[in-house]
């Protein structure tokens, strides 16, 4: 929070009629997937309400802005990181920060289906937790004519993984406010449990419990 | 009141100077002009800012190093806040052999650019003068941010820590260095306290220099002011402009016709490249017209292979007009596929393509079906055709209705007159037979999976019931044709209308021939099954010879395993005299052996059979029609009769000679060893010897109680040549002959047809020299004899036909000869007879009648 100090400077300046609010809950998603499946144009239509017809390339994009979770001020802060491989290898920096994750693939594109095995693998690495927040999205299900993954094996994988799986279309917008929101209520709870676990009240409580409870929501 | 812009996204959101970035967030104004301030990292960027739209900026970093935010200002919002960060490297030089993740602008826009190039101004001398560490142990600028949030390590900057100085930079400096440096930086801050002064002093000359030029410069701007007017660069600007426009008159064309030249060379390489897929199409209609549906099929696979899976436009069009044509050929193929009449063989590799195409339809029960259909047609045409023919001739009979009748004995071998009935049989049958082989073939191939088809599990009942569909249709056609009284009274006289018939006795002669020729044509398709089923069509033969084969086989087996096959050391067994000659015994014996078997399966006196004498002992008066064995062999164990062992043993000995002797011999020699000729002489020789005593002894068995009959009988009630009863009819001994005749040819053929041949002429031969004999001891004719004799003995000749040997050709005509001859009255009466004859014995003609 130290580092919003520089913000809330300005904003004391300039919006004096509100009184001091108490920063609202940050909660930090990483959008991951191979180049050109749509990370960058989810993130962009969910932010901005617009679609990028182009391609071009991501490195790394920040985004942060408040919205409104189930009545809640919340603040989201989305990292757009490089599906291209020339960036694979700054990929661990960027995991170690995130509270969940959006593992984008192409629905058009069988070689991407592939590769979320791969990210799945490097983020439960990198941050060492079977139950990180956590949704398998197939984006681009306007193109239905050139799916190449079907819904069932999709959803298999996802069931394995023990994690939701959502189609969306950056295009259309299709799911794609749903996807972002059912993520961060899943890392809101996600944090709720740990706070109530370091208060020593719970503790017994299983993480599994909470993770079929998501489930039940989102169904 | 206007909001403030707020910053909410970053692309990228980190990069050295020079990082072009994407700004994203709100209220950034309503046009460029309210744009009025960007700073990235605390720097003025404003000079680089694209303003895109009210959401959006695009700029170029400046030199800002570390986290910094990145903010915006309008015109009517003001200073706006931002909740992203960008983090600025070090000033790391990209040159242009250097790879970046990220785009660099390449030309510069800002003074420190040009420092960066000359020297590097930021890259200051370590300010405590110690020699600047390699870049092998160093803290990450992450680790550090988190430790000093908010600071910063540069020295010029407002937040800068000196902690965070000293970690990145000297991490790995000594104590007592650092105390070296922090003197060195003392000493320099004194020097420069007191330096202003100074250095003016000991730099005065130089200074006044300075001013001086300073001076001159302001003067010298002064009378370019007057001279040029307050904007001098508008000329420059002017000329530049000018001559970007001559630079594009010249070169635009150029750039132009090498655009195209491009694009064309482009479009070229494309099309010889995946030439094979452009000219498909050609090829396959060239192909198609060539018939060449292989090499068509394999291109078609080919490019799906190659090409299904790429995402181009082109291909994607080249490939549509590919898959339009196949799909033409499919048609086309599947049209000729169900056409009919076609051959079994083409529809079979119409299938085959079909299926190689992938097609949706199945073809190989499309094509059954469409052979069942056809089948129905034809038969419903013939139907309709003979119908026709039969209201025109009733038409015609109405008008010459006593001609008909007059002919109807006369007329009946005249096939032009034959009823419309029997040809519309004739025609129905050969169209079973051959459409239905058709089916039949195709069915098995489906069922078997030689079509390489997925076979539909409820295909194979329905494939039966089209077969017995067929048959039954063709079974009632018929009926309704000939015996229409023995259709089902309610259903099928509806669906298959009753022909008028002829009369009933006109018919009746005809029947028989309906009969036969229903027959063979059922024969045909059914012959093929056994034959598939039955190896060899060597029927009538027992187990014993295949027995035999397969006893030989197996004792190869072990021959060639253990004296053929020499081992290593162990010298060829055979390249001894004494056991060649042993081995060629013992397979002599061998066959020898199995020689013997078959001779004494006929021996008369076997010990075993005591009943076998009682039956073979002739009975002259024994009516061969109803042999007795045939209940004496009921009580015997399944026993065959003597004879019936004898045709069989015959037919095993052909066998054996025709088949057996070759696969032995064959089994051998593949083993390597070749049975001496002389061996294999010699028991074909027992084999010949064997068969022409079996067949002996079967012919002394059947003919010498049929030829023993033939003279008692012919002096039956008191007959003799000179008794003057008029003819009108074969004598008894004479039909009683072509009776017996038959019921051997029944025997042979029941056990086996090949038989036939060898044993009905032997017959045939004797009873021509019997004839001959008793004709020759006739003393006197009366005319009536002359006339019964010619009867009796062109009836048999004429009858016995086909069987008959040069030799029975020769008795009987010398048998004709003995009789006196006719006069022109007689011969008349005797032709007329043996008309008569012949109609009413037609059954018997057939049944002798070689099919
Ligand atoms: N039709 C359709 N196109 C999409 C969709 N999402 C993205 N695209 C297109 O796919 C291309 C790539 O999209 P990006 O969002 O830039 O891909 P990315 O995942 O960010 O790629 P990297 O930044 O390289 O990792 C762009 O041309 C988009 O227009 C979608 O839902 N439907
Ligand atoms: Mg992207």
């Amino acid at each position: 929070m130290a580092q919003c100090g520089g913000v809330r400077v300005h904003q004391n300046q300039f919006i004096m009629s509100k009184k001091p609010t108490v920063q609202p809950a940050l909660h930090k998603v990483i959008m991951v997937g191979s180049g050109g499946v749509g990370k960058s144009a989810l993130t962009l239509q969910f932010m901005y309400d617009e679609f990028v017809e182009d391609y071009e390339p991501t490195k790394a994009d920040s985004y942060r802005k408040k919205i409104l979770l189930d009545g809640e001020d919340v603040q989201i802060d989305i990292l757009d990181t490089a599906g291209q491989e020339d960036y694979a290898a700054i990929r661990d920096h960027y995991f170690r920060s995130g509270e969940g994750f959006l593992c984008i693939f192409s629905i058009t594109e069988d070689e991407s289906f592939q590769a979320t095995q791969e990210f799945r693998e490097q983020i439960l690495r990198v941050k060492n937790d079977e139950n990180i927040p956590f949704l398998l999205v197939g984006n681009k299900c306007d193109l239905e004519d050139k799916r190449k993954v079907s819904f069932q094996e999709a959803s298999e994988r996802a069931r394995q993984w023990g994690v939701p799986y959502v189609e969306t279309s950056a295009k259309t917008r299709e799911h794609v406010d749903k996807v972002f929101f059912d993520l961060m209520r899943e890392i809101r709870a996600r944090k709720m449990e740990e706070n109530k676990a370091n208060n020593g009240r719970g503790k017994d409580r299983k993480k599994k419990s909470i993770k079929s409870f998501l489930f039940c929501y989102k169904h | 009141m206007v909001p403030p812009p707020v910053v909410t996204g970053l692309s990228p959101n980190d990069g050295p100077p020079g990082t072009r970035i994407t700004i994203r967030g709100e209220n950034f104004g309503a046009k460029a002009t309210d744009l009025v301030g960007l700073t990235i990292c605390g720097y003025d960027c404003l000079l680089t800012a694209e303003w895109k739209s009210p959401s959006k900026i695009v700029a170029i970093s400046g030199p800002g190093k570390g986290l910094g935010d990145v903010i915006v200002s309008t015109k009517l919002g003001g200073i706006g806040t931002c909740n992203v960060k960008f983090k600025g490297y070090k000033n790391e030089n990209i040159g242009p052999m250097k790879d970046s993740a990220v785009w660099v602008e390449e030309t510069s826009f800002y003074p420190w650019d040009r420092h960066s190039l000359s020297s590097s101004s930021f890259q200051q001398d370590d300010p405590l003068g110690l020699s600047v560490e390699g870049t092998e142990r160093k803290l990450s600028e992450d680790d550090l941010n988190e430790k000093f949030p908010n600071a910063s390590g540069d020295i010029t900057s407002e937040n800068f820590s000196a902690c965070w100085f000293l970690l990145e930079n000297h991490l790995a400096t000594s104590f007592n260095d650092l105390q070296a440096g922090l003197l060195h930086l003392k000493r320099k801050v004194e020097g420069q306290k007191e330096g202003h002064l100074s250095f003016l002093k000991t730099n005065v000359g130089a200074v006044m220099d300075q001013v001086d030029t300073l001076i001159l410069l302001k003067e010298r701007y002064g009378t370019d002011l007057d001279e040029f007017g307050s904007e001098p660069t508008l000329k420059l600007e002017k000329a530049i402009k000018e001559s970007e426009r001559e630079a594009r008159k010249l070169y635009d064309d150029v750039l132009t016709r090498r655009d195209r030249a491009e694009k064309t060379r482009n479009a070229l390489n494309v099309l010889s490249r995946f030439k094979f897929l452009f000219c498909l199409p050609c090829s396959i209609e060239r192909n198609i017209k060539k018939g060449d549906y292989d090499i068509v099929i394999n291109d078609y696979m080919r490019v799906k292979n190659l090409f299904l899976k790429r995402d181009i436009p082109v291909f994607k069009m080249a490939l549509n007009e590919i898959e339009r044509c196949i799909v033409g050929i499919k048609k086309q193929l599947h049209v000729k596929l169900v056409k009919m009449p076609i051959h079994v063989d083409e529809q079979k590799r119409l299938i085959r393509y079909l299926i190689n195409l992938d097609n949706s339809f199945e073809p190989a029960w499309d094509a059954i079906n469409g052979h069942a259909d056809y089948l129905h047609t034809r038969m419903k045409q013939c139907y309709e055709e003979h119908k026709a023919a039969i209201v025109e001739d009733l038409n015609k009979s109405k008008n010459s209705n006593l001609s008909s009748k007059y002919s109807k004995f006369t007329a009946l071998h005249d096939t032009n007159q034959c009823p419309q009935n029997v040809i519309y049989v004739e025609e129905m049958c050969d169209i079973i037979s051959e459409l239905f082989p058709d089916i039949w073939k195709l069915g098995q191939s489906y069922f078997t999976g030689e079509l390489h088809v997925k076979v539909e599990p409820g295909h194979k009942t329905a494939f039966k019931h089209t077969v017995l569909n067929i048959m039954e249709v063709f079974c009632k056609r018929l009926r309704a044709a000939i015996i229409p009284h023995t259709l089902d009274k309610n259903m099928d006289r509806n669906t298959y209308e009753a022909w008028t018939l002829p009369d009933i006795d006109v018919m009746a002669v005809y029947l028989p021939d309906c009969l036969r020729y229903v027959r063979l044509s059922l024969a045909n398709p059914l012959h093929e099954k056994w034959k598939v089923e039955i190896s060899g069509s060597h029927n009538g033969i027992t187990d014993l010879p295949l027995n035999f084969e397969r006893a030989v086989e197996d004792l190869v087996q072990v021959i060639s395993e253990s004296v053929l096959r020499s081992e290593a050391r162990e010298g060829p067994l055979l390249e001894n005299q004494q056991a060649q000659k042993e081995f060629d015994k013992q397979i002599e014996q061998l066959l020898l052996t199995f020689y013997y078997v078959l001779d004494s399966l006929t021996s008369k006196g076997s010990s075993d059979d005591d009943d076998d004498d009682e039956i073979r002992s002739p009975i002259v008066s024994q009516l061969i029609g109803t042999p007795s064995f045939v209940y004496k062999s009921r009580n015997h164990n399944q026993k065959p009769a003597w004879e019936h062992r004898l045709l069989m043993t015959l037919a095993n000995c052909q066998y054996t000679m025709n088949s057996v002797l070759r696969k032995t011999i064959e089994a051998f020699s593949k083993s390597g060893y070749n049975i001496s000729p002389n061996i294999i002489r010699k028991s074909r020789t027992d084999l010949e010897n064997l068969e022409r005593s079996i067949l002996e002894s079967y012919l002394e068995q059947k003919s010498d109680p049929l030829v023993g009959t033939i003279e008692p009988s012919m002096y039956l009630g008191r007959f003799d040549w000179d008794t003057n009863i008029t003819p009108t009819d074969l004598r008894p001994y004479a039909k009683e002959c072509i009776n017996n005749l038959i019921h051997v040819h029944f025997e042979v053929n029941s056990i086996s047809s090949k038989l036939v041949d060898s044993v009905l002429p032997q017959v045939v031969q004797t009873i021509a020299e019997e004839l001959y004999r008793l004709m020759s001891c006739v003393q006197k004719f009366s005319t009536a004899g002359i006339q019964q004799a010619h009867i009796d003995i062109s009836a048999l000749q004429e009858f016995f036909q086909g069987y008959s040997t040069p030799r029975a050709k020769d008795h009987f005509k010398e048998a004709m000869e003995l009789i006196p001859p006719l006069n022109q009255k007689d011969l008349t009466i005797v032709e007329d007879i043996l008309q008569k004859c012949r109609i009413k014995m037609r059954l018997q003609i057939l049944c002798l009648q070689k099919s």
